[in-house]
């Protein structure tokens, strides 16, 4: 785990951030509490802020090709680990401020949301899983048009071509929305059962793969819904008042901010990554005063921009590879709808080129897929685990 | 030899097809008759041969190749109806389609020649042609396969051999899931429901998977095993998880597992449990028998093929698990959890045979994962146990001293609980318990671990009871009620697995406390009484003595009273205990009193008084002491 000897220079922290803790400290040493902050209590507090915003000053500054792809969500999942452990590390060296009022109330909370959080993971893995059908049809086309390795040199015919656009459609189908894809599924299950034996013969050969794409199923119910997940995992979520953050010795600050970055975290993985009724109208409310409110913030507005646009407005994923992948395969699908045969050299060439970019993707995509499912059952792990502890301790 | 004889007959075939045909096409058609007349006259061989021996003809020979399959696979792909409607049309298709494969792996190495390669890849459209149509029957004949198998499963209905759940409620809500789903869900084939789990169903006409088999290798062979996976796994996968679904099996994620009742859980988990059962026992299997068998020989094809049909599925199963594992602790949940722990484990050597290949071992591994959570789960209940038996505050005293509901409780759950001792056992024995060692006898140290927590848990409800039993100001009724608490755990550890748990040095440990407690009883409530029959043997004045007895007569009378009348309301709820406290306050008390009356009958001054003095004979004290602890309910 890179996660816990994560060191970093302290950056530059806000002056409004900083205003908040020594407030509180005042407030403690005055009332001569005998709980009161104890010096390194102050210095963890403080600490775990910076380390917070400097995790997700790092995410942020990604360029905005980056942004979304693979690789940054995985480092997302990393920042969201490390915080994470950070946070139970608090946790356990205040035991016993855990058990008392108001702390019980904010874990519990924050437990809440937690859980919430455990099916927004296992969403994305069925959604990890979805990218995984639609890889399987991209090697359908490569292993037609002489992407992978094993196909001979031999030059391209009409036969490769039909089996690459067959392979293409279904993909174009599955990677529609899930609403659209809905209905290209529920047309086939129409057809399912009810065998009609001359229909299902047809020659049409769109019309027949339109038939074929069955869509995996979710392992949530029908009505399960990503965005409704998100908005109960931000209900309530709400800077905690000075009373609350004397009464807990300071600890309500992390448990915040903990929330927050569950929020942000589960909210940019179902942007990025297909998911059943997705939906990204969550508020973040989080005052500016928090040193990493600005990059999550300014992440947020980035992403969001980014799901504005108009050609990644109905994806199903704003993942980069997977826009990629779409991308990739629709030129080629237009270019093999346009080609003639015998195929021309310059043609030729223009398939082999637009295959080698498909075969990029797809081996970029081959790549960190696994790991990246991993990592999120990492987080499930990792939050049952900060659960259970927190269970047990009591 | 026999290969040295073919190989004339080869030679002939050719000599007769070189001599005979005026012009190509004649040829080819003589080679086709011979192809059609003897197996051993394919074209291949043929026209393999023609190449070897006329090298500048050869690609003439792969054209006249070509185009006869060319006619042959059109004439099939081209077909309106099925093709495996007609056995001779589809091995006649097949037998196509490898001649096809053949020519083009025998030729593939003459690429490099420009008019080679050319007929190669007409070769290949040919064959790509042949592949959709294929899968196309493969498709069709996976879908009306498993209708077949519907046809003839619902006759085995009607006759009623094989319900697996007649529970009317289940039927409804099966009929609500399908009507939430595609209006046409009930088409889908479903497995059939059963009750014996030994069992292996055949999911399609042996005839059909045959035919399957032959498809599935003509497109694995030819490069389209993909798609062939892609078909066959999506078909079977709706399969399964309709039949799941049949089984009354909803989707619920985390969320809606934790906010549902306690009691629409229980049942969920007993749906749950017949369900995993089944898909474990006997879909998961059927499911990796068919795919072996349609992807005979072709192992890797048949695991990933597998996996993909199983996913979702087992998904499933184990999200719901997972949800009961992270669910909440309270301990009346130790029982359902533990219907699924158990479940889960039984089920594991079924995960290892059924999910052993490399693509499905991380769902092995899952399912151990979640399996292990469970049993943290377990432990974690136990741990809420301990909690609760720790905090529970003493707000009243139970009346005259009696059986506090947290020890009725507590005993009634750890004697339910040792029903399952041997799974508690293992779930103990995988973690190591945080138990303060110091704290208990060393003597258990070598015991299981399931022992030392059921000490624990005893220790800790001892401990609470001496806490509550503060309440009562009253000493001797303090030890009535750590008495009575004492007594109702010794019994129910006594005729229970508890007992052996624990073992009989606690068991007569406990015992002794039980009658060292009868001791402090009897101790603060009566030796203060006996004390006042006490006599003194001084030489006082004999008007010193009758005032003395006086005193002490009036002194007893009034204890004894007080002391009747308090204790008439306390209870010792154990009819032998009662007994027996009541003999020995009797052993105790009547000889001290016979004694005195005897005394006090020498002493004229007081016998002068006797009736006002003298309230109680001897017959009427032990009468009183029999009405003692009864609780007021005299």
């Amino acid at each position: 785990m890179p996660s816990t000897e994560y060191q970093g220079i302290s950056a530059p922290l806000t002056n409004l951030g900083r205003s908040l803790l020594p407030l509180r400290r005042d407030q403690v040493h005055s009332m001569e509490s005998p709980i009161g902050g104890s010096p390194s209590n102050e210095v963890e507090l403080e600490s775990f802020q910076r380390q917070v915003a400097d995790r997700f000053h790092d995410l942020a500054s990604v360029p905005s090709d980056e942004l979304l792809s693979l690789p940054w969500v995985r480092k997302l999942l990393d920042v969201f680990l490390c915080c994470q452990e950070e946070f139970r590390v608090i946790l356990f060296n205040n035991k016993s401020q855990v058990k008392k009022p108001p702390m019980d109330r904010l874990i519990a909370d924050y437990n809440e949301r937690t859980v919430k959080a455990l099916d927004v993971c296992n969403a994305i893995r069925d959604g990890i899983e979805q990218i995984r059908q639609w890889q399987k049809l991209i090697e359908i086309v490569l292993c037609a048009l002489g992407g992978d390795s094993n196909s001979s040199q031999r030059s391209l015919g009409e036969g490769q071509f039909r089996r690459a656009r067959k392979a293409l459609i279904d993909l174009a189908i599955a990677m529609l929305d899930e609403k659209d894809s809905g209905q290209a599924v529920a047309h086939r299950n129409r057809s399912f059962g009810r065998h009609n034996n001359s229909s299902s013969h047809s020659r049409d050969p769109h019309h027949r793969s339109l038939g074929h794409f069955r869509s995996l199923s979710w392992s949530v119910s029908r009505t399960w819904s990503a965005a409704r997940q998100l908005q109960a995992i931000g209900n309530n979520l709400a800077v905690p008042r000075g009373n609350e953050v004397l009464a807990t010795n300071g600890l309500a600050m992390p448990i915040y901010t903990m929330g927050s970055v569950l929020l942000f975290v589960m909210w940019a993985l179902v942007a990025a990554i297909p998911c059943q009724d997705r939906g990204l109208q969550v508020h973040f409310n989080v005052p500016r005063q928090f040193p990493w409110a600005a990059p999550i913030l300014s992440l947020h507005e980035r992403i969001l921009e980014e799901s504005k646009k108009r050609d990644r407005k109905n994806a199903c994923g704003l993942l980069r590879e997977i826009y990629q992948m779409e991308k990739c395969s629709r030129l080629l699908g237009e270019l093999a709808d346009s080609v003639q045969f015998p195929l021309s050299e310059e043609k030729e060439k223009e398939v082999i080129q637009r295959v080698k970019e498909l075969k990029l993707v797809s081996d970029a995509m081959k790549e960190d897929l696994e790991p990246l499912e991993k990592q999120v059952r990492e987080v499930f792990h990792r939050i049952v685990r900060s659960r259970t502890e927190g269970l047990d301790s009591l | 030899m026999a290969e040295n004889g073919e190989e004339k007959l080869l030679a002939v075939a050719r000599h007769i097809a070189k001599t005979l045909g005026q012009n190509d096409t004649m040829a080819d058609d003589i080679l086709q008759i011979f192809s059609n007349f003897d197996g051993r006259f394919s074209r291949e061989k043929l026209s393999e041969k023609m190449v070897d021996d006329n090298n500048p003809r050869g690609c003439a020979a792969l054209e006249r190749a070509l185009h006869a399959l060319d006619r042959q696979i059109s004439q099939y792909v081209a077909l309106d109806h099925p093709i495996w409607a007609q056995t001779a049309d589809s091995s006649a298709f097949l037998d196509a389609i490898d001649g096809l494969i053949r020519t083009i792996r025998d030729w593939s190495p003459m690429a490099a020649d420009k008019s080679v390669g050319a007929c190669l890849v007409r070769a290949d459209d040919l064959m790509q042609q042949a592949m959709f149509r294929v899968e196309d029957e493969f498709r069709s004949l996976m879908d009306r396969g498993a209708e077949s198998f519907e046809l003839s499963r619902s006759n085995h209905e009607s006759t009623g051999n094989l319900s697996f759940d007649s529970d009317e409620d289940n039927e409804e809500n099966e009929e609500g899931l399908l009507n939430n789903g595609a209006d046409l869900d009930h088409q889908i084939p479903v497995a059939q429901p059963v009750t014996d789990y030994d069992i292996v169903i055949d999911a399609l006409p042996s005839g059909t998977i045959n035919d399957l088999h032959e498809i599935a290798k003509r497109m694995v062979v030819a490069g389209f095993g993909k798609e062939c996976s892609h078909v066959y796994s999506t078909c079977r996968r709706e399969f399964l998880e309709e039949s799941i679904s049949r089984l009354g099996l909803q989707k619920l994620s985390i969320d809606e597992v934790q906010k549902m009742p306690w009691q629409e859980l229980e049942d969920e988990i007993e749906r749950w449990s017949k369900a995993a059962n089944v898909a474990l026992r006997i879909l998961f299997p059927s499911e990796r028998r068919l795919c072996d068998r349609v992807f005979f020989g072709f192992s890797s094809d048949a695991d990933l093929s597998f996996m993909e049909v199983c996913r979702g599925s087992t998904i499933q199963l184990l999200n719901f698990a997972d949800a009961i594992a992270i669910g909440s602790r309270s301990p009346e949940r130790l029982f359902k959890v533990l219907d699924v722990f158990e479940t889960l484990r039984d089920l594991m050597p079924e995960f290892d045979s059924v999910f052993s290949d490399q693509y499905c071992l991380v769902l092995r591994n899952e399912a151990i994962t979640i399996w292990k959570r469970l049993g943290e789960a377990i432990r974690g209940i136990f741990m809420e146990l301990e909690n609760l038996i720790r905090r529970d505050p003493a707000k009243t005293a139970v009346p005259g001293g009696g059986l506090h509901p947290i020890t009725r409780y507590v005993m009634n759950y750890l004697r339910a609980a040792c029903r399952s001792r041997q799974t508690l056992e293992q779930v103990f024995d995988e973690s190591n318990v945080v138990v303060p060692s110091n704290k208990l006898d060393d003597r258990r140290a070598s015991s299981s671990s399931m022992s030392v927590q059921i000490a624990w848990i005893m220790e800790l409800l001892e401990s609470n009871l001496e806490m509550k039993s503060k309440i009562y100001r009253d000493s001797a009724l303090c030890s009535v009620f750590m008495m009575n608490n004492g007594r109702y755990i010794v019994q129910k550890v006594k005729d229970s697995e508890l007992e052996s748990l624990l073992g009989d040095d606690w068991i007569r440990k406990h015992t002794a406390k039980v009658r060292q407690y009868c001791t402090n009883y009897q101790r603060s409530s009566w030796n203060k009484i006996l004390g006042t029959l006490k006599l003194d043997n001084s030489s006082l004045a004999s008007n010193a003595i009758a005032k003395s007895m006086k005193e002490k007569i009036k002194s007893f009378n009034s204890q004894f009273e007080d002391v009747c009348k308090t204790q008439s309301s306390w209870v010792v709820f154990d009819q032998q205990l009662r007994e027996e406290l009541r003999i020995s306050v009797s052993r105790l008390l009547l000889p001290a009193y016979r004694n005195f009356m005897g005394r006090l009958q020498c002493i004229p001054e007081v016998m002068r008084n006797a009736d006002r003095l003298i309230r109680y004979s001897v017959e009427d004290i032990e009468a009183r002491i029999n009405e003692l602890l009864e609780g007021g309910r005299k």
